[in-house]
């Protein structure tokens, strides 16, 4: 994986945009959601910021074993 | 054109490569071996190449490693051979193998052992490695262009050629890049017609219909590595770093069709000036006109070298003899015979299941001797004046084994392609096996079509070209000739790092029987050329040692780049200024013209000092931070972060990112506010100023800027979106002076004038007012980070050096970061010395801020058993016991009567004007944290131990009268 594709901009190469954590698993408590990310080689849930493009957050749901980006949204509804 | 050669000027060719242009001029010692300096000429002609590597141009442009046959010859090339001293021809560490004394794999680390290895390193690294590094080097970065296409054909040779033309044909976008600086691979030499044209007609043909096409034709450009759709592609032309450029290929396919390298067979004093690859020397004589020998031998285990042998009697060369090692080929195909017929005609010795055994000669082939395998006494002497040797090719597949790409032996041509490919990338012609021109040529047509198709091209690509050229190979692996056990340390497999038979051996009596661990303890493959003639070689015989296959024993991996790249290429223009951005304030021209001293902190340009008052930071931060206390100054504070905050959740939004609520703010007034981050540590703190009811400016520490703005959005757009929030970094919209001391009051009514004079005077600590002045906007916060009466004005950036004059002239001179640093210390002040990262507020004496109980980002985590632990930090503040001593920050934290254990570290310190003494801020175990505590700073490396006594972390004004004055 060396580009996403950003919703608003398109596919852009990996350095515009920052990784910021793999999401906790639903329902997880406040520690379990800071400290024990489950590492799931397969399917990962994960917040990107593109922080050098358009600045939206994005959701992206990957596999990190392969690569392969299954679905990337924006998150929310920000303005700016 | 003129080029020099270790300081002997030559004539050469346009078009030549330094190593056809030596060898025209009759020069064959091209360089030394690395270990034991014996004499080397010229292998192969490529990357390839082991030994012809030059030294090219004066500091600080030096290039070291260039291999002699990819160096285009250009006016005025200054050369130079490696790894001799003093001269090429008397090289003093090659007597150190006169008497014989080869040493073998792990002979250093065996050797030099008493009394230490340290005690030979000196001389030994002195006689060692390849080439010198240039030190300190100017050579221009590369560009880099990224590309993006339906198909990248990486080759262009027969396999590459026909890709790119179906490809193209197909209607797919194409860029085809080839290493070499014409496109054609061995069609180049073999004797080839392509749909009933001769291969150039055809390969010219080819090229306009690209061209034609659309394609992008990319020459001197190799593959170097690539991954996840991404192929680097390094462009050098002329062979030589400095007028590089770097190419980022994100094709919808790949095509692999790089060929393959032709590895030589191992014979005793096979290194010899004159032993070269079959062919480099064919393409020696049809690209440079080149002859390599008048008397050449000719040795291999394959059908070609006949082929070979016949155009060389078409040029006028009589080969003395071709040693076939196979037993005779089982059929005789059409093309064999008539080579055979014309080898016959022409009185050429042609011996089957014969190998060569050894060659005789020191700076050149004077012999060869040659025997029946089954009888391998039965030798004998035959003059050449060199020996062109094919033990076969192996796929050039490099690019295919990266993202899971898998080595796969394939037993007719004893070598390994590429498979386990992932969908975008394909592998076709030599680099897939196929070492027959028609066969080559149609599987990469077949490929370009397929690649097209699947990169979504509709159209057809018509039908393949019909080629014929050299019969198949029909190769029989063949590593090397019989040699006694003595023999086997002059059979040499890895020219480039003189490895030979005997080391192979002694690797495997160690032990050492994994290709990876053999690969490491003898050097096999280490070189510039990463084993690309001897690391096949290699690993053949090691198979033969073992009695295993070569498809068990396998290759070691390989790794990217390619070829050896400048750290200048792989840092291309990310380097210097293009790095790390530093910004100015508006007023950095004001400060360098007036003696400051800037440097760069936190991605911006500071003053530290002026150097008007003192000689040094230290000396004049001591009479600026004491000016400001007795006087005062002024500061630029314009690098303070800034992000304001609008819209109708504006409040209800900070309330949640802060420790302190922002709505109980009134307008016009501001808070001192810490940030938290989701684990509960200190993340930022900064004063935040309610502008209006749906409006706020939230300021940060230097530099801090940009990650808070992200961590902004982020709370506004995962954890709480559709917040009716809007975020703008307003940093660089505003310069700040800050405006601190006693006399700060009145220089400011005198610079700003009667109206604003009036409203700073009615302003209360942490108020502020906004107005205009001089046309422009500008707010003033009474505020202080030197607990002096103090002013931060925010004013538009043109507005900001007739500000700072106005004040500086109406008394109030001008300080600096190291000031600054002192003041904020006296007052117990924190900075990221103290907020980093791993202190919570508690850690840092903020309960007061705690009690407030505002359920912000990180509290929940604050609620710890391990938070209340005696053993976590608390901040404090230190004195020297005897009031004199210097502490400084790093130093730990011990009792006296525990000197080995920590308790923790100094985080800042300065000397105290004020105090007229050193203080410091440290974190300290809660434990012995208490005010009046004896305890040791110990910094062993600067000052030894010093007694200090632990006081309240604010160690000047704590009832701060002065700011409130
Ligand atoms: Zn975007």
């Amino acid at each position: 994986m060396n580009r996403l594709v950003c919703p608003f901009c398109g596919a852009r190469e990996l350095e515009e945009f920052l990784f910021h954590k793999t999401l906790p698993e639903a329902g997880a408590s406040e520690y379990s959601a800071v400290y024990e990310r489950t590492n799931r080689l397969d399917d990962s849930l994960e917040h990107w910021q593109h922080v050098h493009g358009c600045r939206a957050w994005l959701e992206v749901r990957r596999n990190p074993s392969s690569g392969d980006v299954l679905e990337i949204r924006m998150i929310g509804g920000g303005r700016n | 054109m003129r080029f020099s050669f270790d300081g002997r000027e030559f004539l050469g060719q346009r078009g030549d490569t330094l190593a056809s242009a030596l060898l025209a001029n009759g020069v064959t010692l091209l360089g030394r071996s690395v270990k034991y300096r014996r004499p080397r000429g010229l292998l192969a002609l490529g990357p390839e190449e082991p030994n012809a590597l030059m030294t090219v141009g004066e500091t600080p442009t030096v290039i070291p490693n260039v291999p002699a046959p990819q160096l285009v010859l250009r006016d005025g090339l200054n050369a130079r051979s490696q790894n001799r001293w003093p001269s090429l021809r008397f090289d003093v560490a090659s007597l150190l193998q006169a008497g014989g004394g080869f040493f073998g794999a792990g002979f250093y680390y065996k050797t030099f052992i008493w009394p230490s290895w340290r005690a030979y390193e000196g001389l030994i690294r002195n006689l060692a490695g390849l080439g010198e590094a240039p030190g300190a080097a100017a050579i221009p970065p590369p560009s880099i262009e990224h590309l993006a296409c339906d198909v990248l054909v990486g080759g262009g040779g027969a396999a590459g050629l026909g890709a790119a033309l179906a490809a193209a044909r197909a209607g797919a976008s194409v860029v085809l890049c080839e290493r070499e600086p014409e496109l054609g691979g061995e069609l180049d030499f073999e004797t080839a017609t392509v749909n009933g044209a001769s291969a150039s007609d055809w390969i010219g043909a080819v090229r306009a219909e690209l061209a034609g096409r659309g394609a992008r034709v990319l020459t001197d450009a190799t593959v170097i590595g690539g991954s996840d759709g991404l192929v680097i592609v390094h462009q050098v032309p002329g062979g030589l770093a400095g007028r590089d450029s770097m190419y980022r290929v994100r094709p919808r396919r790949f095509v692999i069709a790089m060929g393959a390298v032709e590895r030589p067979i191992a014979f005793t004093d096979n290194d010899r000036p004159g032993v070269m690859l079959l062919g480099a020397a064919e393409r020696l004589m049809v690209r440079y006109g080149v002859a390599t020998g008048q008397r050449p031998l000719v040795f291999g285990n394959h059908d070609r070298i006949y082929a070979a042998a016949a155009r060389l009697v078409g040029r006028g060369i009589r080969p003395v003899a071709v040693i076939d090692t196979r037993a005779g080929a089982t059929t005789e195909s059409a093309a064999l015979a008539r080579h055979r017929s014309v080898l016959e005609r022409a009185g050429v010795l042609c011996l089957a299941a014969h190998a060569v055994l050894s060659v005789d000669g020191r700076g050149g082939v004077r012999a060869a001797t040659v025997a029946p395998l089954r009888t391998p006494g039965a030798a004998r002497r035959i003059e050449c004046d060199c020996v062109l040797v094919s033990g076969g090719w192996s796929p050039s597949v490099h690019a295919g084994l990266h993202e899971g790409g898998e080595r796969r032996y394939l037993e007719g041509n004893g070598a390994f392609i590429a498979a386990s490919q992932p969908e975008w990338r394909l592998c076709a012609g030599a680099a897939n096996g196929a070492l027959e021109l028609a066969a080559a040529l149609a599987e990469g047509f077949a490929a370009g079509e397929r690649a097209a198709r699947e990169a979504g091209a509709a159209q057809g690509a018509g039908p393949v070209p019909v080629a014929s050229g050299d019969p198949e190979p029909r190769l029989v692996p063949f590593w090397r000739s019989p040699a006694s056990i003595a023999a086997e340390k002059r059979q040499f497999v890895d020219l480039q790092n003189d490895v030979t038979v005997a080391d192979l051996r002694q690797a495997l009596a160690e032990g050492f029987v994994d290709i990876e661990h053999v690969k490491r303890y003898t050097t096999l493959g280490v070189g510039t050329e990463q084993g690309r003639t001897g690391g096949a070689l290699g690993a053949g015989i090691l198979a033969e040692l073992k009695g295993e296959t070569l498809g068990s024993v396998g290759a070691s991996r390989t790794r990217p780049p390619y070829h050896p790249l400048t750290l200048a290429a792989i840092v291309g223009h990310r380097a210097g200024q293009q790095l790390r951005v530093l910004r100015r304030t508006p007023l950095h021209e004001w400060h360098e013209a007036n003696g400051g001293v800037l440097e760069p902190a936190e991605f911006w340009m500071r003053t530290r000092y002026y150097r008007a008052n003192g000689i040094d930071a230290f000396a004049a931060g001591i009479v600026e931070a004491d000016r400001v206390r007795k006087h005062g100054g002024v500061v630029d504070g314009s690098t303070l972060g800034k992000i304001e905050v609008a819209g109708a959740d504006a409040a209800r939004y900070l309330d949640r990112l802060y420790l302190s609520k922002a709505s109980t703010i009134k307008v016009g007034r501001s808070k001192y506010m810490v940030n938290l981050r989701e684990d509960g540590m200190v993340l930022d703190d900064g004063i935040v100023l309610r502008l209006a009811e749906d409006r706020f400016l939230a300021t940060t520490g230097s530099g801090h800027a940009e990650h808070m703005l992200a961590h902004f959005e982020r709370y506004r757009d995962t954890e709480w979106s559709g917040a009716e929030v809007a975020l703008a970094n307003v940093t660089e919209a505003w310069g700040v002076i800050v405006a601190a001391g006693p006399a700060s009051r009145a220089a400011l009514g005198a610079a700003l004038g009667p109206e604003w004079t009036a409203r700073i005077g009615q302003l209360a600590h942490m108020e502020f007012a906004d107005g205009m002045h001089g046309g422009a906007e500008l707010r003033v916060l009474r505020a202080s980070f030197s607990g002096e009466l103090a002013f931060e004005l925010h004013c538009r950036p043109g507005l900001t050096v007739g500000l700072w004059q106005g004040l500086v002239e109406a008394g109030l001179p001008p300080y600096g970061l190291e000031a600054l640093d002192i003041l904020r210390v006296e007052k117990g002040y924190l900075v990221g010395s103290e907020m980093n990262g791993q202190t919570t507020p508690g850690d840092l004496g903020m309960d007061g801020l705690l009690k407030l109980g505002n359920p912000c980002v990180g509290v929940a985590l604050l609620d710890r058993p391990a938070f209340r632990e005696p053993s976590r930090p608390k901040l404090v503040g230190l004195k020297a016991t005897d009031g004199k001593a210097v502490i400084l920050g790093g130093a730990q934290i011990t009792r006296a009567s525990a000197p080995s254990r920590s308790l923790g570290y100094i985080t800042s310190s300065a000397y105290s004007p004020a105090l007229g003494e050193w203080i410091a801020l440290a974190l300290v175990a809660r434990s012995d944290a208490a005010e009046g505590m004896n305890l040791v700073a110990r910094d062993p490396l600067r000052g030894g131990d010093v007694p200090v006594r632990v006081t309240a972390p604010v160690h000047f004004d704590p009832g701060a009268e002065r700011m409130k004055s």
